[in-house]
């Protein structure tokens, strides 16, 4: 039951309507049934992960308060991070290690063909392992106190809106929440709903639009033009915001209306200036939770090698965050990439600011549109390892846009409705960036500008939303 | 060490690390206040104010310094501690 099904348009609206029934007390208690609900009925046996996860999550926190030693803390924190992380390790690497072992068994003609055993992901899995290890760190390091009751400890780990794929929240924003009054007030519901009609707009009519195109492009790159696959190349990274930026504001509305504030997850990644600040605006629950829980602790035990400290904690960081997002050479090669921008930018700060000042670049048009442009391109390029999937495939891409240009395959209607969605997506964030207050349309104070932009996105998701259920790309991570 | 005296030489260190000469440090004042200085910079700024004051941070410490006042209490605290024990 994802939130672009039929399913969850019926769920939610019932999930609303015990939720405010319940006495206020009780409320967190409805949403932790919703929750499980809810994941229950996309993948029941992996309930028991969560249960299990929150089990161990709780009791480790718990003895951490109680221990009066540093060093018994800190034992039971990385219990608990060990416990936690041994069904991602598992799950997520299972596939890729057996494949190994089988290709080394064949190599040396030792291939017993015997029926294999498939496992799948649990759903999320990456999400809640990484939310339990947080609040474990948290109460370590006194961030918060452990929570007493475990049901809350359980919402926070299996929460509808956010189980599936993020936002990564902390437990210093979540639980105080869970646990402060839930009140009824209908102010949430004008900006929730916001929220989730310009999250489905980005979901169904840019990402699963531009998806159409790119996987026709993607999957046959042989027989494609390098001019083709340059255009795919381009759009992917705008197909991969929309699915991902889009899913996130539907979970953050959803959210909203409960009641509960949480963290964006994109702002507007696309007017970035350099690599460095593309970071603080794409995807950035799970990039704040790698900079306090992986790149702090890592540059602060490097600090007196100064800035190649910095550097050697970057690519670890980065490289660590391809492995996560999954076991194929593909995102270690993204990875590597990202730790190598970010190094490079680094080193060269000081002499860009210096120039920046020196011909007083900060507010020059061609300088801002050559930095936002350069930022792109680097993005884009190491997207294309992580959706051409195969090294040999990514290379062939690079080659073919090159040197082998040709005709641009288009399939017209396709084209047409993506560009429409990317062209309106664009224009909005162009809008947030530069006039914030200029040419409101969801928040206009005119009456008719607000309710005809209301109606003018809903029409455009029937019109050219792709509603078929296409696949949400961050499920799998 | 005087409260002054920390924070002129950690006016020094500020210069250094962010290259810049003219920073007059307050109480008040926050990363966001300071071209240049985020996370990477963040970490070259500790390890060079461990080194001026011969001091260790611990990262838990770290983690609840949210401005240049809280820096330089707690740089007063900790050379404050080593004037004791010589």
């Amino acid at each position: 039951m994802v939130f672009t099904s039929l399913n969850f348009l019926l769920f939610f609206p019932a999930v609303i309507l015990l939720f405010y029934a319940t006495p206020i007390k009780f409320r967190w208690l409805t949403l932790l049934v919703a929750s499980y609900f809810f994941y229950l009925n996309i993948e029941p046996v992996f309930g028991l992960l969560t249960a299990l996860i929150t089990v161990s999550t709780y009791s480790c926190t718990r003895l951490i308060d109680k221990a009066e030693e540093d060093s018994k803390k800190r034992v039971f924190m990385y219990i608990n991070i060990a416990i936690v992380l041994l069904p991602l390790f598992f799950f997520k690497y299972f596939i890729p290690i057996n494949e190994g072992i089988f290709d080394m068994l064949e190599m040396y003609d030792m291939r017993w063909g015997l029926p294999k055993i498939s496992f799948l992901l649990p759903v999320g899995i990456s999400y809640y392992t990484f939310m339990a290890i947080g609040y474990t760190v948290d109460v370590y390091n006194e961030e918060m106190e452990a929570e007493k009751n475990i049901g809350i400890v359980a919402l926070f780990i299996a929460f509808f809106p956010l189980v599936l794929s993020g936002p990564i929240e902390r437990a210093t924003n979540m639980i105080p929440q869970f646990k402060s009054g839930m009140k009824l007030d209908p102010a949430n519901f004008s900006p929730g709903l916001k929220l989730m009609l310009w999250g489905y707009f980005m979901k169904l009519v840019v990402a699963d639009r531009t998806a159409i195109y790119v996987d026709a492009v993607y999957n046959n790159v042989a027989l494609h033009s390098g001019d083709s696959i340059l255009l795919a190349s381009t759009l992917y990274p705008i197909q991969v915001y929309a699915d991902l930026g889009g899913y996130s504001l539907i979970a953050i509305g959803v959210s909203r209306i409960l009641g509960l504030e949480v963290m964006h997850n994109f702002n507007r990644p696309f007017f970035a200036t350099s690599m460095a600040v593309f970071w603080r605006r794409w995807h950035i629950s799970l990039i704040k939770w790698l900079t306090d829980y992986l790149y702090t602790p890592l540059a602060f035990s490097f600090r007196k090698y100064g800035i190649w400290g910095i550097v050697l904690a970057l690519m670890i960081t980065f490289i660590l965050s391809g492995i996560w997002h999954g076991a194929t050479l593909g995102f270690l090669v993204w990875g590597i990439l990202q730790g190598i921008f970010l190094s490079v930018e680094a080193l060269a700060n000081k002499r860009r600011s210096k120039l920046v000042k020196r011909f007083n670049l900060k507010n020059n048009f061609i300088y801002t549109v050559f930095s936002i442009g350069f930022t792109f391109v680097l993005f884009a390029i190491s997207e294309v390892f992580i959706r051409a999937v195969t090294i040999d495939d990514s290379l062939l891409v690079f080659k073919k846009i090159l040197f082998e240009p040709g005709p641009i395959f288009l399939d017209k209607t396709t084209w047409a409705y993506s560009f429409i969605g990317i062209t309106i997506l664009l224009l909005r964030d162009f809008r947030e960036e530069y006039f914030p207050e200029k040419k409101q349309f969801f928040n206009s104070e005119n009456i008719i500008v607000r309710f005809g932009s209301y109606l003018f996105i809903a029409l455009t998701i029937l019109w050219i939303g792709v509603l078929n259920g296409g696949q949400f790309i961050y499920f799998q991570f | 060490m005087e409260r002054k005296e920390i924070v002129h030489k950690l006016t020094q260190v500020f210069h250094k690390t962010f290259d810049t000469t003219d920073l007059e440090l307050t109480d008040v004042m926050t990363a966001n206040d300071v071209d240049n200085w985020d996370s990477l910079t963040h970490m070259v700024l500790i390890g060079d104010v461990e080194k001026e004051f011969g001091i260790k941070f611990k990262l838990k410490e770290l983690n609840k310094m949210n401005t240049v006042g809280h820096l330089i209490d707690m740089v007063a605290d900790k050379t404050g501690r080593l004037q004791v024990q010589n």
